[in-house]
């Protein structure tokens, strides 16, 4: 279901202006405009090594962890600068939160694994924390399904219950946007799908920025999507207009399949 | 047997006609590279072997818990095997907290740079300083310059020296084996760095850390030539075999082995050498075994997969 949102009257929860990113001398990102609609989801598409995952690595300033990237230019949370030289970038993690590629739960319990995020951050007491972990749990759809193994191991979890507690730990932090770089590329359909459903609600309460290499996965799930090619970005717009009136000439291409 | 050579004739028909020789080839490789790899077990098995059928009618309870003697026979190695497990304790001490926090540093802080770069360089060549050289600098420093005269002080000290880049890198590698992924997952939640070395990173190289420190400890408790100028080749007479006071001198089994051999007095030398030489083997051993058996549970503990 394609959704048609009036773009003019949302709010911008995270705006780019003008960004580069460099590895080195090379650049990944060139000149990168985005504003990111409040309470929406929004895609982001295009070929392998187009800088898709560049990008959103550097919404939540990913990059400050790889030595030799550097990133440049304007990236705003709610007005306010998150590169700006007082700003900590822990903080910025707190309210932006990231789903990675592959699951990465830490090789703790579910439960530990869940209630990471909110011990770091100060919260120690054992009755918070369970509400916290069965809160989040459910918010990403696995609890009925580990609600009675809460002390096991996370990695004797299937790749698809891992990625949803992957969600699960973002979502105990309570942040504002969530960043997720292709979540479903390294699962099966189903896992997949769950991972969709859960997608659709959680832009309830969150902003969400997904990367995906399937354009279906787009269409299926975005309310804009923005295609990038060889680190520029091309085209933004509602996902409806992108996948059936592209203004570029490129992006028709690539929707249309004669490209990448 | 006939079949198995028709269809080794067959298959050389149907395939190169080197196929025979290249078989053969392979097949003594493969017996080379397996007698190679037989006769290191072999080897140790044959060396521990001959140390017991030397050095296992020494063994008695007088004999592990006994004091030396100077000059009768009869002399047993109790403050001896005390004194190697003080230094080792010693050495662990200040070696740890310096190799350990350096390591962390040099593989979850630093980036690349010249500072990194340096402290790789200096932890290089410092490894590469022989244990004698060490010895000979620790009776410089130690031994005449502060004037404490041969103590288990200056032999810990000494060994320090000579253990920390080891252990640095033991800290290192163990450090390097947790996938990059934990790391981002703790960053991206919001942690710091030192929040995410100690909550993530520790924890999930904390097996192959152990076995590390132990396998270094091995190393220790068989040090020699660091030892003799530093922590002397006698114990302290006339006190406690037990004796605590790191400013005494501390002959541990290892030098023991040693004087025993070049400067013995004893008619019955031999024989302690033999025996102590068998302890000191059985103790080595004893920590390899114990750095596989903890690493393997401690691993399980933390981090839930056997590894």
């Amino acid at each position: 279901m394609i959704q048609t949102p009036d773009a003019t009257s949302l709010h911008d929860k995270m705006n780019v202006v003008d960004l580069d990113v460099f590895y080195g001398n090379f650049q990944a990102i060139k000149k990168g405009n985005l504003a990111v609609p409040d309470h929406r989801v929004m895609a982001l598409i295009g070929p392998s090594g187009c800088g898709k995952s560049t990008f959103i690595r550097a919404l939540n300033r990913m990059h400050d962890l790889t030595p030799g990237a550097r990133v440049e230019g304007t990236i705003t949370l709610d007005g306010t600068d998150i590169y700006a030289p007082d700003i900590d970038p822990v903080t910025v993690r707190h309210r932006i939160g990231m789903v990675f590629q592959r699951p990465n739960p830490f090789p703790k319990s579910i439960f530990e694994n869940v209630v990471y995020g909110p011990k770091i951050h100060g919260e120690k007491n054992a009755k918070r924390l369970l509400e916290i972990a069965e809160k989040s749990l459910r918010a990403a759809a696995l609890w009925d399904e580990v609600k009675d193994r809460l002390n096991r191991s996370a990695l004797d979890l299937s790749g698809g219950q891992q990625q949803r507690l992957c969600i699960a730990r973002v979502l105990a932090v309570e942040p504002e946007v969530i960043l997720m770089d292709e979540p479903a590329s390294a699962l099966d359909p189903i896992a997949t799908s769950k991972i969709e459903d859960l997608i659709g609600e959680l832009k309830k309460k969150y902003t969400v920025i997904i990367v995906t290499h399937s354009m279906q996965q787009a269409a299926r799930i975005s309310d804009f999507t923005t295609f990038f090619l060889l680190g520029e970005l091309i085209e933004v717009g509602t996902t409806s207009d992108i996948f059936t009136r592209p203004k570029d000439k490129r992006t028709e291409d690539y929707i249309t399949g004669r490209y990448g | 047997m006939a079949q198995a050579v028709a269809r080794v004739a067959s298959s050389d028909t149907l395939a190169s006609n080197n196929a025979r020789s290249r078989r053969i080839v392979d097949r003594i490789a493969t017996g080379s590279l397996w007698t190679a790899a037989g006769s290191v077990v072999a080897l140790l098995v044959i060396f521990i072997g001959y140390l017991f059928y030397k050095g296992a009618s020494v063994i008695s309870w007088h004999f592990l818990f006994g004091y030396p003697s100077s000059a009768n026979a009869g002399g047993g190695i109790g403050p001896e095997i005390f004194n190697s497990f003080y230094i080792l304790i010693l050495t662990l001490v200040f070696t740890l907290p310096i190799a350990v926090c350096a390591g962390m540093y040099l593989q979850e802080y630093a980036g690349p740079g010249r500072f990194r770069d340096l402290v790789q360089f200096s932890a290089e060549s410092l490894a590469t300083v022989p244990s004698i050289v060490m010895g000979l600098f620790g009776l410089l420093i130690f031994v005449q310059m502060f004037h404490w005269h041969f103590t288990a002080l200056g032999g810990a000290l000494t060994l320090t020296l000579l253990n920390l880049p080891a252990m640095m890198r033991v800290t290192q590698e163990a450090l390097a084996g947790v996938p990059g992924t934990y790391r981002e997952a703790s960053m991206s939640l919001g942690a710091t760095r030192w929040q995410t070395v100690v909550k993530v990173i520790l924890p999930s190289a904390i097996g192959p850390l152990i076995t590390g420190v132990v396998l270094v400890s091995g190393r220790i408790f068989g040090e020699t030539a660091a030892l003799i100028y530093t922590a002397g080749a006698s114990v302290s007479f006339g006190k406690s075999a037990y004796d605590f006071n790191p400013f005494h001198t501390a002959e541990t089994l290892a030098v023991h082995l040693y004087s025993t051999h070049r400067e013995a007095l004893v008619p019955d030398a031999d024989a302690i050498g033999n025996g102590s030489a068998l302890v000191l083997l059985v103790m080595v051993l004893l920590f390899n075994v114990v750095a596989r058996v903890v690493g393997r549970q401690l691993t399980i503990r933390f981090t839930g997969k056997a590894s």
